[in-house]
């Protein structure tokens, strides 16, 4: 057998040691519910509670921000983040959420969110027309 | 019913889609001709009309692109990408930017790059020219038909640029004749993508996509037509080229990210990021095994799989950041356009005739029943591109996870922290290839002493164990054995590299090319490493004051500190070596730069050693989602101070009155009084100091008021002693006319105070004033964050090295072509 047959050998099995080690790496997307239950770290996913208050006054604290989310099962629960508020939280569709459950609070390490493209918004800010048309 | 809609300017875009549908025609056309001027050499006029199509397609593409920088620059909104991407206030120079906001501009970016590289292609190709273009002449057809943006058989085909707003969005005001003089303003263009290395970061990083064609074009037309050797001496100096150019492209995009993205910081491995280096690492594994054969005859097939897969894989990553499927994963991918089938289709196609072409040739492979040696360069190389091409996979595989997701149903997230996943896989591929880049340059092809090399290995080895000591302690990246192993291989393959540019200026030229860009990826890698490792958050809050934060148990890394410091103007706080104060903001429309003063004072005698001053600054676009801070950097030799504004008071943007100015009586802006009765000598406190009633003044007199003798007038002398030990006089006035009293109050407007003389009281002996002040403004406010990144210069350095050894490979390869040509045609 050629030494290049062995090692190449070698390198596919490490390959596919490599990906089943990355399935044992990857995560699951839950829900608070099951957050309470496991207490390790995982993605929740939902959507921003928009009639709560948000949270953040960096005057007595720039690093804590707290909302309201519904996830997917819409179990509301409060989640505080521990950094400032993310700038354009209020106009998400969808809040993937990092982190942890600690009592009955979220506690999140990273916040992604998906907002409206400029393209899905086509929302046409039109101002007042002053001239009538004319026909 | 037609309706006549006013003021729209029509003929631009009409002649625009003219050409869109001629650019598809036209590369279709060039295509076909260039197929079976391949097929069929002699008949001349095939080759003519390849030729006659590809010159309609440049011009259409071309005209395109003119016509939409013109409907862009003259803001005709009736256009959808115009109002989507640009807005009035646009500065011109930025309406280059705007192109490649939307796909459709991108899509145009990349088809515009493909003219470039096909007009130089069909002068300097010479009898490639009829295969190769064929495969790139494929490739644009399938980009223009994502411009088309017609309806066939009831689904969309592309996307076009000059599609209008009201056909794009079904919304009633678009229905009304007048609705032009109705909007307003575009969209606006990203203000992250205001940034002058948006100009020129995505032209770079699409000439690098667009020429990794011409490498999968020559391996395609070498297995067609049977040119199995030949292909790669071409091929080479343009797989270099693409190499270079991604890779600039690439760290190009990184140092925007670091130098205008909130990221906090210059790599993410984020999707997008991956999908980029995916092909650009494929490729340079298949640049070292195109070497190995060209010097050995081994890895014929490793080689051209490898050309051609890169390019698939260009096409995969433009599915995955177009299609809309990252979405969950990653922040900036664009949006899907309803293109994703075409661009599955695109993406089939070309893996189809990669294995169709490799099954199809398989019996006819050059090959060599010799084995490699293991003091040999080649075996060595072929190990480094297959170390490479697992880095790859291991890349590729993580980052397809929605696409494994979308295909089979499942739910799987991706690793939580994917920074520290991909960081621990790529670390250890990194110490394998830096090893390899650093020991395989004292191997020489097919056969080495293997005296020779141990001696030449082990004194750059000695040496690297010197160097690599005192950096490790010096940047202390001794904390984690990772970052030991990858400092001493960077080192091991600098210090390596040295030495064969050492022996280059003694003759043997060869090899500086090659040399020079190893040396600089060992400073690429290196840098990043340090970088990375050892950035420290300075702006930490570990004041404490705050009790709220605490909650989690201890070593949680919720229970951190903050990252993120609260300044208020004109308050130094200590930030490790730094006294910081925020001295205030100024406006630049749209842009608010807040100014923060840096101190480093010495720790005895309290002087202060350096200081600078650092504007980040935000824009408050409320279209785009509120502010959106840029950050400012201070560039070290050996470390760069990161600063970004993460909050701002609201109001900085813009303080107004309420009250009209005739309606104001003087004492709005003030606070309740407080009335004394006080005298001569009395001292008492206010806001910002004291004042001292010094004296009465008998004889004061007022304008414009004629006094009688019976009338009483004093005035009272205040001195005020401000904090800062500034002083001030004023002279509020006391009158009493025809039995009536009246005062004139007096201002020190510097300290916001308001003196009046209301009263005398001889009964009590005392002097009655009232005094108002201005409340204190309420002090303007910012949340940041600073970053300190150390030795980042060496990423940056090894970058722009490792370019120009790139440089010098292709002068040394297109030489050697053209020889090799000469040789064959003797």
């Amino acid at each position: 057998m050629k030494k290049s047959s062995i090692i190449l050998i070698v390198i596919i099995a490490i390959a596919i040691a490599m990906i089943l080690v990355i399935y044992t790496d990857s995560s699951t997307y839950s829900t608070f519910t099951e957050a309470k239950e496991k207490n390790t770290e995982l993605y929740v996913v939902g959507v921003l509670n928009k009639e709560k208050d948000l949270h953040y006054d960096p005057v007595k604290d720039a690093n804590h921000f707290s909302f309201y989310m519904y996830d997917n099962d819409s179990t509301e629960c409060q989640v505080v983040f521990n950094g400032s508020k993310p700038q354009d939280i209020e106009r998400s569709e969808q809040i993937v959420l990092t982190g942890k459950m600690e009592g009955n609070t979220f506690h999140a390490s990273k916040i992604l969110m998906k907002c409206p493209s400029k393209y899905n918004k086509d929302q046409v800010e039109v101002i007042e027309a002053t001239t009538t048309a004319s026909l | 019913m037609d309706i006549n809609y006013v003021g729209e300017h029509l003929l631009p875009g009409k002649i625009g889609q003219f050409f869109v549908i001629l650019s598809f025609g036209a590369s279709l056309l060039s295509l076909i001709s260039y197929f079976f001027a391949t097929k069929n050499p002699e008949e001349k006029h095939w080759k003519k009309l390849g030729r006659i199509g590809f010159l309609l397609n440049a011009i259409s593409i071309v005209t395109i692109g003119a016509i939409l920088f013109y409907l862009i620059y003259c803001h005709y909104f009736e256009y959808h990408y115009v109002w989507a991407h640009s807005s009035k206030s646009l500065p011109t120079h930025y309406i280059i930017s705007s192109f490649w906001e939307g796909q459709e501009g991108s899509f145009w970016l990349w088809m515009f790059w493909q003219v470039v590289l096909g007009t130089v292609l069909v002068f300097r190709a010479k009898s490639w020219e009829t295969p190769v273009m064929t495969f790139v002449m494929l490739c644009q057809t399938f980009l223009a038909s994502m411009l088309i943006g017609v309806e066939i058989f009831g689904s969309r085909l592309g996307s076009s640029p000059f599609i209008l707003l009201r056909d794009a969005l079904d919304i009633p005001v678009l229905k009304d004749p007048n609705y032009l003089a109705m909007i307003a303003d575009g969209n606006g263009l990203n203000p992250l993508l205001q940034n002058y290395w948006m100009v020129i970061h995505p032209p770079t990083l699409f000439l690098g996509f667009a020429s990794m064609i011409v490498p999968f074009a020559y391996a395609a037309a070498g297995l067609w037509q049977k040119r199995y050797k030949e292909w790669m001496t071409p091929g080479l100096p343009w797989a270099l080229f693409a190499v270079m150019i991604l890779g600039g492209g690439i760290i190009m995009g990184s140092f925007w990210a670091y130098e205008a993205l909130n990221f906090g910081g210059f790599w993410a491995w984020d999707p997008v990021e991956n999908v980029s280096i995916i092909p650009w690492f494929t490729l340079i594994a298949a640049v070292h095994v195109i070497l190995a054969y060209k010097h050995s005859g081994h890895g014929f097939f490793t080689a051209t799989l490898l050309s051609l897969i890169s390019f698939v894989l260009v096409i995969y990553a433009s599915y995955l950041t177009r299609s809309g499927i990252l979405g969950e994963t990653s922040v900036h991918s664009f949006t899907s356009l309803g293109m994703s089938g075409q661009l599955i289709w695109f993406n089939l196609t070309f893996l189809f005739i990669m294995i169709g072409l490799l099954v199809w040739r398989r019996k006819d492979f050059p090959r060599t029943q010799k084995e490699e040696d293991i003091y040999s360069r080649e075996f060595w190389l072929f190990i480094g591109a297959l170390v490479l091409t697992v880095a790859c996979v291991q890349m590729i595989a993580t980052t397809s996870i929605p696409v494994f997701n979308a295909l089979f149903g499942t739910k799987v997230a991706p690793p939580i922290d994917p920074i520290a996943h991909y960081n621990k896989w790529q670390g250890a591929f990194a110490v394998v290839i830096l090893l390899l880049t650093a020991v395989a340059q004292f191997l020489k092809y097919k056969r080495t002493d293997s005296k020779k090399f141990w001696a030449a290995t082990l004194a750059s080895l000695i040496i690297t164990i010197l160097i690599a000591g005192i950096t490790v302690y010096f940047t202390k990246v001794y904390t984690n054995v990772m970052y030991v192993l990858i400092t001493f291989t960077a080192i091991f393959c600098i210090i390596s590299n040295i030495r064969i540019l050492g022996d280059a200026f003694k003759g043997k030229w060869k090899l500086t090319g090659s040399a020079v860009s190893h040396i600089g990826f060992g400073l690429l890698v290196l840098g990043a490493l340090i970088a990375a490792a050892t950035n420290e958050v300075i702006s930490v809050n570990d004041s404490g004051y705050i009790g709220v934060q605490n909650f989690g148990k201890e070593g949680d890394k919720f229970t951190d500190p903050g990252e993120n410091l609260f300044l208020t103007e004109g308050e130094p706080v200590q930030m490790g070596d730094y006294k910081i104060t925020y001295i205030g903001d100024s406006i630049a429309p749209p842009n608010v730069y807040y100014h923060i003063k840096y101190e480093r004072l010495d720790e005895e005698s309290g002087k202060v050693k350096e200081h600078f001053v650092l504007s980040p600054f935000a824009q408050n676009n409320p279209d785009m989602g509120g502010l959106i801070g840029t950050p400012a950097t201070k560039h070290y030799l050996t470390h760069d101070v990161y600063t970004l504004i993460t909050a701002a008071a609201a109001d900085s943007q813009a303080p107004m009155s309420k009250i009209k100015d005739e309606e104001k009586t003087g004492f709005e802006d003030y606070d309740e009084p407080a009335t004394y009765q006080v005298n001569i000598g009395d001292t008492l406190r206010y806001r910002n100091g004291v004042f001292v009633i010094e004296g009465i003044n008998k004889n004061a007199k007022l304008e414009k008021i004629p006094l009688k003798p019976s009338d009483v007038i004093v005035g009272l002398k205040i001195k005020v002693i401000a904090a800062d030990e500034k002083t001030y006089e004023a002279e509020p006035t006391f009158l009493l006319k025809d039995g009536n009293a009246y005062d004139f109050n007096k201002d020190v407007s510097e300290q916001g105070l308001k003196f009046r003389f209301t009263n005398i009281l001889p009964e009590k002996d005392k002097l009655e004033i009232m005094v108002y002040q201005k409340p204190l403004p309420e002090k303007k406010w910012i949340v940041f964050k600073a970053i300190k990144f150390p030795y980042i210069n060496f990423f940056w350095l090894g970058t722009i090295v490792m370019t120009v050894g790139f440089c010098m490979a292709i002068y040394r390869r297109i030489k050697e072509g053209k020889k090799g040509n000469v040789k064959t045609s003797i």
